[in-house]
């Protein structure tokens, strides 16, 4: 502050104390922020932009006060939540009365159980350390992979949540029904059939059937269930628009 | 000069020529009482500030104005997901708060025959302990349920297009928390240190052990060593109480906050 004040004369701060009353030479923190120079400055600068910006948006908007375009979460989706989520907590205490857990045998480390399982939530995770068949034998190596199978399934781990955090990022635009992107309604389906096959998988060993067709239908059903929804839903946008537009031009009719 | 208060002070005198009813009177000089010792109008200010800031978002909401009731309402039950996972993370944590007293994490032998410490404990509290199997089954299907429900919730967000802009980072910020969820649940699972906690203990060393290059230093810090132990039974069991909790809470926090500065994010 020193610097920026070059009023304060040496006499004034003899005993030793910096601070001096404000006089009318003194500036106003409106202009010591206006002074600045380099980052600081321009983030002053910005401010003042969008606060100028939000309050010509309040003027031109048919609200009163409003600072988001969207369902308010206080009052209206509290309260209105309040009745179901009674209505859970009366689920989850029900659950737990009818259908207690089970305690298994304790822990002995010198006798493997046959079959060994995370929670039902870790399945797709587990499963996705059973895609040894699909690890690449690179021809240059010798045919021998370049990683072990089980690195493998925990980097798979790595892609799936990748692919998932990417999301927002890839799909942009104001669309929000499925029928408006059939196309990324389709992934969605197919990651969610993923999802379930990819859990299957994971307790192949409790699997009544094949368990190389379990191997196939795993990443075949997503597909397919991908490009149902995409025909599903790229024949219902027909009607859909179809109705969109018939509302469009009934509120401005062509010239 | 003189030492007599100036008018504006004079908060008795202006009371008298207000004509007060008893309880205004009687509100009055308590409140110039309280305030005079505490400054209380600054908080009351506040007070006011705050409660004008919650209601001014009163007016006509996006789906009311567009009369997209039909279309919204019958979602709804999906909209209130977020909200089911928050509820399901509260209860979990007051039945796991008093499970907490009653748990011990040691994996050394217990009194009985082949089990440990842990075992024991949560054996106490099935067995022994009033209202324990009770307890125990509200916090086991507390987390189920809150696993369930923030994966729908995901699912409702995706199919919905509610991570677009300008909701990014609260997509991201949604995955930390359903993987930190998952953890949760892991290192829940290990307490039992039963023969299923066991086992899916030692796939998850082998996991992380298989990651390139960090894999023995995670192995290290979240198992404490390559092989199970009472140290891992130890870091799981302050991962899953103390860690996490933290974490987790300030996580949800945020989130559900950004929320409220966004609004809920409507089919069109």
């Amino acid at each position: 502050m020193t610097e920026n004040e070059p009023n304060t004369d040496d006499d004034v701060r003899s005993d030793g104390s910096g601070i001096v009353a404000p006089d009318d030479e003194t500036p106003t923190w409106r202009e010591r922020k206006e002074r600045t120079v380099g980052l600081s400055r321009l983030t002053y600068e910005y401010f003042e932009r969008s606060r100028r910006e939000d309050q010509d948006m309040r003027q031109a908007s048919d609200y009163v006060e409003r600072d988001v375009l969207a369902f308010p979460t206080w009052p209206h989706e509290v309260i209105r939540n309040l009745a179901i989520a009674s209505f859970f907590t009366g689920m989850m205490l029900f659950l737990s009365a009818t259908l207690p857990p089970h305690i298994g045998p304790p822990a002995n480390p010198s006798s493997t159980p046959a079959i060994i399982l995370p929670d039902w939530y870790l399945y797709w995770s587990f499963g996705l350390l059973k895609l040894g068949p699909l690890n690449p034998e690179l021809a240059v190596l010798g045919g021998s992979k370049l990683m072990a199978d089980r690195t493998y399934g925990v980097l798979a781990n790595g892609v799936v949540v990748g692919f998932i955090a990417m999301v927002p990022f890839l799909n942009k635009g104001s669309a929000r029904r499925p029928v408006e992107q059939p196309f990324w309604a389709a992934v969605g389906i197919a990651g969610v059939i993923f999802a379930f096959t990819i859990s299957v998988l994971a307790i192949k060993n409790l699997f009544p059937g094949n368990i190389h067709l379990l191997f196939d239908l795993t990443f075949l059903a997503p597909i397919v269930g991908g490009f149902v929804t995409y025909a599903v839903l790229k024949t219902m946008r027909e009607g859909y628009m179809y109705d969109l537009n018939k509302r469009y031009y009934r509120l401005r009719p062509p010239k | 000069m003189s030492l007599e208060r100036k008018d504006d002070y004079d908060h008795k005198g202006w009371m008298k020529e207000k004509d007060l009813t008893p309880v205004e009177s009687t509100f009055l000089t308590t409140l110039i009482w309280l305030d005079k010792r505490f400054r209380i109008v600054d908080y009351l200010e506040l007070m006011e500030t705050l409660y004008y800031r919650v209601n001014l978002q009163m007016p006509k909401s996006h789906t009311e104005q567009y009369n997209l009731d039909n279309k919204f309402w019958y979602w709804y039950p999906l909209y209130t997901l977020g909200l089911f996972s928050t509820l399901a993370y509260v209860v979990a944590a007051i039945s796991g708060a008093l499970l907490g007293f009653y748990y011990s994490p040691s994996a050394a032998a217990g009194t009985e025959a082949a089990g440990s410490v842990a075992y024991e404990s949560i054996a106490f509290i099935m067995r022994d302990l009033q209202f324990g199997f009770m307890l125990r089954s509200v916090h086991r299907w507390s987390a189920q349920v809150m696993v369930a429900a923030v994966f729908l919730h995901m699912l409702r967000v995706y199919f919905t297009g509610a991570y677009k802009e300008p909701r990014e980072l609260n997509w991201l910020l949604g995955i930390i928390l359903i993987s930190l969820t998952m953890v949760f649940g892991y290192t829940g699972y290990l307490l039992p240190w039963d023969q299923l906690a066991y086992w899916a203990g030692q796939i998850g060393v082998e996991m992380s052990l298989s990651i390139p290059l960090i894999g023995e230093w995670i192995a290290q810090l979240l198992f404490g060593g390559f092989s199970l132990s009472q140290s891992t039974l130890q870091r799981m069991y302050i991962i899953h109480v103390f860690l996490l909790p933290f974490v987790v809470t300030t996580l949800i926090a945020i989130h559900i906050g950004i929320v409220w500065m966004q609004g809920i994010a409507e089919p069109h």
